[in-house]
């Protein structure tokens, strides 16, 4: 089997309950927008591969329920992940304000090397703006992140934001290119680049491991 | 179309049977009893089959239901009873046999006005705004949850879930229940009913699966892992192997109690005995689902490849066939003692709360 791509990174999506975190991720791996889907519960993943820089890089997206309690289950994801998008909706200032505590938990739960970027969701809906342009800019610029503002209802800014963030993992892994399948690949992985690779004939032997 | 379905047992006319549907698609309606449209996927053939066999079981056990209860609205708990409920309750009678079996009519009975007065009382901004976000986003598949239904059922998904937040403060508002909320309304028809049908499964019959730290549902998922580490070892093997958290495959099944897991039929079928006997069936759900799908998850490869087989073994025929289905969760785990849940649930309870502190 050819070998579909060359490095394989977790980004993770996090925001209050309703931002849209759902629509973006659906709108980007699907190209697909539903104006009325189930809240998600607990977290779930979608899968897409990019080029960038002439490296195939396969991300793999976790999406995670809103709710505050529900971080009892999904910050156990954070130290998986290599980049998180901190998604607030623009038309909700509370949302906004959230953003400090989702940030302070990434801070506190995922790795140091961890790349954020903040993103300001449903820019389309302008007439119920309650989060200035500016406002995300200064907030982004306080932590040191890039700062786009999204809609996935009209697919602005969508390929840009997830490419911009998987762009800052590369970077930030940029010393290691040579030997990155095994530094930021833990064994799940390799596992997983070996599979693809076709390292693994059989698997029904649950006994073998596939990595060795 | 439509008239075709009405014209039962009169003879058909001629110009009737030019138009008789030649399709499972034609012949059977595009949006469920319950108001679910089916998915552009729904296979038509195969459930026009399955419910062939299917409406005869039902009319079976719809007569001897009737034939038990005589008119009655108490039911009494007997090995009579259970075997009744294990093998389906009919349609007609559910919303009167999940309140009596669960104890919910009684409370009912003995708290009247209550659910009236939690409703009219002053409400929680937080909690109100947390719900409202749900309303639009739970069964946007359904008719009767859509905003041009009427009438329409968000309003009185509201009210429960308003009146159930004041009601068990401890619990407020989680995401997950207002599915639960929304499958008691459409069967109940009632919004005390459902109030109260949702004390029963939250307050007593599930473990603390909502409450902010969640404990109860991540001691369930593990209570799972122990168990399919005994019955299906090789499963469990494979999710350590590819260090797979069960929460990650799991935890929508506890949350929801199957509810958009698994098919709507199926569903109702599991919450009748859920009702009835309690938690325990989940785990036989479950482990039922593990282990007839064994060779299917072995096969994986990788932990997205795992994940996707768990999403796999919940649809098709095995779990379409609901009656067959209902009979393997019986038959297939092997034994399954309500002392050998309270024990696991014991250790791993004080496993995590050692983990977490």
């Amino acid at each position: 089997m050819a070998k579909q791509y060359d490095v394989l990174f977790r980004l993770l999506l996090l925001g209050d309950s309703g931002v849209g975190k759902t629509c973006l991720l659906c709108r980007f791996t699907d190209n697909e927008f539903h104006p009325s889907h189930i809240s998600t519960i607990g977290v779930d993943f979608k899968m897409k591969t990019l080029e960038i820089d002439g490296i195939k890089v396969r991300i793999q997206i976790w999406d995670t329920a809103g709710q505050e309690r529900y971080q009892t289950i999904t910050k156990q994801y954070y130290r998986r992940a290599q980049g998180i998008f901190l998604v607030y909706d623009i038309t909700s200032e509370r949302s906004f304000q959230h953003i400090m505590k989702w940030a302070s938990d990434v801070d506190e739960y995922a790795p140091d090397k961890v790349q954020k970027i903040l993103v300001g969701n449903k820019s389309d809906e302008e007439q119920k703006r309650q989060v200035a342009t500016a406002q995300g800019n200064k907030l982004a610029k306080a932590y040191g992140m890039d700062f786009f503002e999204t809609s996935a209802f009209t697919n602005h800014n969508i390929t840009e934001s997830f490419t911009r963030l998987a762009e800052l993992v590369l970077q930030a892994n940029k010393k290691d290119l040579d030997v990155l399948r095994v530094s930021i690949n833990d064994k799940l992985n390799l596992a997983a680049l070996e599979e693809e690779e076709g390292v693994c004939d059989s698997s029904s032997d649950a006994q073998k491991t596939c990595w060795c | 179309r439509e008239k075709l379905g009405n014209g039962t047992g009169s003879p058909a006319q001629p110009q009737l049977r030019i138009n008789m549907p030649s399709t499972a698609k034609e012949r059977v309606p595009s949006v469920d009893p319950y108001g679910f449209e089916r998915s552009a996927d729904f296979d038509y053939n195969t459930y026009e089959e399955l419910m062939s066999e299917y409406l005869a079981i039902l009319t079976r056990r719809s007569i001897k239901w009737s034939k038990m209860l005589q008119g009655r609205s108490r039911v009494e708990r007997n090995l009579k009873v259970k075997r009744y409920v294990r093998k389906g309750v009919p349609n007609e009678h559910r919303a009167l046999i999940w309140l009596a079996a669960s104890g919910s009519q009684e409370q009912m009975e003995k708290n009247a006005g209550y659910y009236q007065s939690l409703l009219q009382a002053q409400h929680d901004p937080k909690l109100v705004e947390a719900i409202r976000t749900d309303l639009h986003r739970t069964f946007p598949d359904n008719v009767q949850f859509q905003k041009t239904a009427n009438p329409c059922l968000q309003k009185t998904l509201y009210n429960v879930l308003v009146a159930y937040g004041h009601h068990n403060k401890a619990v407020g508002y989680c995401q997950g229940m207002n599915f639960i909320a929304g499958y008691l309304i459409i069967i109940t028809k009632d919004e005390e009913k459902s109030f109260w049908l949702m004390e029963a499964l939250i307050g007593r019959i599930l473990p603390d699966y909502y409450t902010p730290a969640m404990l109860g549902l991540k001691t369930d998922q593990e209570v799972l892992g122990e168990l399919v580490k005994v019955k299906v070892p090789a499963v469990w093997q494979a999710m350590t192997q590819h260090n797979v958290m069960w929460t990650l495959v799991v935890s929508r099944w506890f949350i929801c109690l199957f509810i958009d897991i698994l098919p709507v039929e199926t569903v109702l079928r599991i919450w009748d005995c859920l009702f009835y006997e309690g938690s325990k069936i989940l785990f036989r759900v479950a482990l039922t689902l593990i282990h007839h799908n064994q060779d299917l998850i072995l096969q994986a490869r990788n932990l997205p490849d795992i994940c996707d087989r768990f999403k796999q073994i919940t649809k098709g025929a095995f779990v379409e066939d609901c009656h067959t289905f209902m009979q393997k969760i019986f038959k297939e785990p092997g034994s399954l003692s309500k002392a050998t849940i309270t024990k696991l649930r014991e250790a791993c309870r004080a496993k995590i709360m050692a983990e977490e502190s």
